[in-house]
């Protein structure tokens, strides 16, 4: 049996970062010994607090965290949110609650330590049989949503073994089990609590809920019980409250931080990205967040002339994949902020993959050339694309030209999310612009959407590879990340030679705050309420 | 008036009543599905949920039987639950009633405010600078995209100025101040476009009725020229301008996306733009109902008004 022990709050730690905690706590131990040994000092520290007031371009949909998605970066209410586990800034699993775990040599046992004297936000102890409840309600398809649902798909049993041990069983290996009881996607409330959670939810997160005015304000303030503490052992956060103004408008969003109607933004336009950060420097700092999550051209290949099944499906896709122009896509949608990419994970990832095959160049007379081959000159391609997401139906438009360039017939529409879903169910469409963000475990991705029984890839694309299923599937139940890494490398490079899923781009995100904002520092890709980082150590300066 | 006034109440209600029903059938017909977007984000899709999802909500039943017990319901005051949020849809979206009607009058108001003095004083100074200028004023008014106009007097006035706030609300009885200050900037947003229509439409009626002959009569029988105007003329070519300004309102109370998005203001509009986003019946079901019953008891005022300015109007 392996175990994994951390056993500071902060995760596994480099020798020189371990140096400059240590140091600086240290210094923070000696300062605040110095001070306390002089009654009425006027060296005394000033507490750290104050009110943060973010803007962010989208709101939940309701309060229940385990019926509704909080997105972990552009929901003001994911501050309330807590888990068994957290992420750090590089978006590693790291403890929290669960403050240690051991896996069977089966991979199919997971049994977690819960950290004592951590409490939700109405005072309720967070231990073992809270846990087993919240994850009972979550398996339920009555009280859950399906996407937190769907990473408990393995768990066969749970059982809260002591107050402080929990266990659980799954029906079959899996060494990226941990990704699913961190708090995104699956965070905690109270028990006794529940016949409040759409109105009052009671969480354990660093933030206690307050108010919620969709679309308009949402009020938290510090949950004073929260079990982390910085390195000089204060307890964080240090923020006194957080109200969150949601403003669709980038540019409004910009507006509000420039004159001072709030601290924190995030999603700033790629349009207004730039020349901020060229001209804006000196009152505001920014953070470029490279990969929120990746844009891809799903291919319907469930039925018609790009079908896994029809003879020439497969060159037929291949002719698509040639002809999208992703440099084009890159300068005019995303300003040259974001990256390329040939398979999921950016470069900022530590799941890059760089040796990836089979990447089919931008080549329109590539696409010709097949197309005449084929006698297939002119077939109709369907390009939809949802209205949410401005990126979303702009990439579609220029998709659109690219494939008209080619020699395809091709129409482009737009629609909202239950329209969109009904011509997935009926496969009525050819190529859908589109993205999927979120998945810093890669088991979430390729299971999901690559893997021929993915819910996703039989609702939407219909990607069928045998090979491709059995590395995913192999990877699932591999603990060596390098060994891993080159499964999926190995996955992508079918991916792209079959060509049902086109990636074009990583899509990016760059937040801003005024200088008075402290100690802020969102995830790599973007979440805000993070272990030893984000909202837990930010502070308002004055 | 009192008979003319019940006999307009009683014709409201059959109107209320095919409303429902016409509000009722055009939301079901959405196509799309509620369960759908509740449930299955990854495509996961599961009978059993959406069986007991059907169930919860009433969705399982005939649809008549649905429509007698919402209307049943609705009668009593309860318009159910949103099936996204799950909270009274009374929260969801009645309490955003009152920032909706705020802004709408107050926005009204402006306009009329600008408006009627305006476009008198280009009737009555017709083809001389000021009729030039109140036709440029207004013909901008009116070919200046909302959305454009709005970021404009944002950039001006809360970014360069720094004289205002770019966005934001605050309830005028709670935070009187603030609220007036959050209120300028969308109110202007909204009143300098509902002026530039009613500008041109107040002197267009006012240049009719001053080319009338009782006009020609008043002033040979000696009437002062600003008795003239504003006693006898504006009275008689206000009629339109109230008409149109009855419909700009009900236009308004329906809700502005694009200003409730720019200025971040939690209108009606944008919760129902939601609620058919993801198919919410519910919400947007009592959002239309509730805004079809303001637009028509809008247009009984509207009438009444008439009867004021005019008692002959309705008289046959």
């Amino acid at each position: 049996m392996s175990k994994f022990k951390i056993s500071n709050s902060f995760g596994q730690q480099t020798r020189r970062e371990f140096l400059a905690t240590s140091s600086a706590g240290m210094t923070a131990a000696a300062a605040a010994a110095a001070t306390a040994s002089m009654p009425g000092s006027a060296f005394a520290a000033k507490k750290k607090g104050g009110t943060l007031r973010f803007s962010t371009r989208s709101d939940a949909r309701g309060l229940d965290p385990q019926r509704n998605v909080i997105y972990y970066v552009s929901h003001p209410l994911a501050a309330t949110s807590g888990g068994l586990l957290d992420i750090d800034k590089n978006m590693d699993i790291v403890p929290a609650i669960g403050e240690e775990w051991t896996i069977s040599d089966d991979m199919k046992t997971y049994t977690f330590k819960i950290r004592k004297g951590v409490t939700f936000h109405n005072g309720a102890d967070v231990d073992a049989p809270a846990i087993k409840w919240n994850y009972d309600r979550v398996r339920d398809p009555k009280t859950s949503h399906s996407f937190h649902r769907s990473f408990f798909k393995l768990v066969k049993e749970i059982t809260a073994i002591d107050k402080y041990t929990l266990r659980i069983d799954l029906e079959l290996p899996s060494a990226v089990f941990l990704a699913s009881v961190t708090y995104y996607p699956v965070n905690l409330i109270a028990p006794n609590s529940v016949d409040q959670v759409d109105t009052h939810p009671i969480g354990c997160g660093p933030f206690k809920f307050v108010s919620w005015k969709r679309f308009a304000k949402t009020e938290m303030v510090r949950f004073e019980n929260f079990w982390q503490t910085d390195a000089a052992g204060n307890s964080l956060p240090y923020l006194d409250a957080i109200e969150g103004y949601p403003k669709k408008e980038d540019k409004v969003r910009l507006t509000a931080l420039r004159t001072g109607e709030v601290d924190l933004i995030e999603n700033m336009s790629y349009a207004d990205a730039a020349n901020f950060k060229k001209t804006q420097t000196a009152n505001y700092n920014t953070w470029d967040i490279p990969q929120v999550g990746c844009g891809y051209l799903a291919v319907q290949s469930k039925t018609g002339p790009f079908a896994m099944d029809h003879p020439n499906g497969k060159l037929m896709r291949q002719a698509l994949s040639h002809a999208i122009d992703k440099e084009a896509i890159h300068q005019a949608i995303f300003n040259g902020l974001s990256e390329s990419l040939n398979g999921f994970y950016g470069t900022a990832s530590s799941w890059h993959m760089p040796d990836i095959k089979n990447i089919k160049e931008y080549d329109p007379e590539k696409s010709k050339a097949i197309l005449r081959k084929l006698n297939a000159m002119n077939t109709p391609v369907a390009v939809v694309a949802r209205q949410a997401y401005s990126y979303m139906h702009q990439t579609g438009e220029i998709v659109y030209s690219m494939l008209e360039e080619a020699g395809f017939k091709v129409t482009n529409e737009v629609f909202d999310n239950p329209v969109l879903r009904k011509k997935y169910k009926k496969s009525d469409y050819g190529v859908d612009s589109t993205a999927n963000s979120y998945r810093f475990e890669p088991d979430q991705w390729y299971s999901v959407n690559v893997l021929s029984s993915g819910p996703s890839t039989k609702l939407r694309t219909g990607y069928k590879n045998e090979a491709a299923d059995k590395l995913i599937v192999a990877a699932r139940a591999t603990k060596d990340k390098q060994v891993r890494m080159e499964m999926y490398t190995d996955v992508e490079s079918m991916v792209n030679e079959d060509a049902a899923i086109i990636y074009t781009h990583g899509i990016p995100l760059t937040s801003a705050a005024t200088k008075k904002l402290k100690d802020y520092q969102p995830a790599f890709a973007g979440p805000f309420n993070i272990s030893n980082g984000g909202v837990r150590t930010a502070y308002m300066e004055g | 008036m009192l008979i003319y006034a019940i006999n307009r109440i009683i014709q409201i209600i059959p109107v209320i009543f095919i409303l429902s029903v016409l509000v009722f059938g055009f939301v079901h017909a959405l196509p799309g599905d509620v369960i759908d977007t509740l449930t299955a984000t990854d495509g996961e899709e599961d009978p059993e949920v959406r069986a007991a999802l059907e169930e919860e909500f009433g969705l399982n039943k005939p649809i008549y039987v649905q429509y007698f017990i919402w209307v049943g319901n609705a009668l009593q005051g309860d318009f159910g639950k949103s099936l996204v949020t799950r909270r009274p849809v009374n929260i969801e979206l009645i309490e955003r009633i009152p920032a909706t009607v705020y802004l709408a009058l107050v926005g009204i108001g402006l306009s009329i405010i600008i408006a009627v003095p305006l476009g008198t004083l280009a009737a009555v100074r017709r083809n001389t600078l000021t009729d030039y200028s109140a036709q440029i004023v207004s013909l901008a008014g009116i070919s200046i995209p909302e959305f454009w106009f709005a970021i404009l007097c944002i950039l001006l006035f809360a970014l360069q100025l720094g004289w205002l706030p770019s966005s934001g609300y605050a309830p005028l009885f709670s935070e009187p101040g603030k609220s007036i200050w959050y209120l300028i900037l969308p109110a202007l947003a909204v009143g300098f476009r509902q002026a530039a229509f009613t500008t041109r439409l107040t002197r267009s009626s006012m240049l009719d009725e001053i080319s009338k002959d009782y006009v020609d009569t008043a002033r040979s029988l000696g009437l002062s020229e600003r008795k003239v105007i504003y006693k006898y003329t504006l009275r008689n070519a206000m009629i339109p301008t109230i008409t149109i300004s009855g419909l700009q309102l009900a236009s308004l109370l329906g809700g502005t996306v694009v200003l409730e998005t720019i200025f971040s203001w939690p209108g009606i509009g944008l919760a129902i733009y939601s609620a058919i986003q993801l198919r919410d019946f519910p919400v947007i079901q009592a959002g239309v109902l509730v805004l079809g019953i303001m637009v028509v008891i809008i247009n009984l005022l509207v009438d009444l008004l008439y009867r004021v300015l005019n008692p002959r109007v309705g008289m046959g």
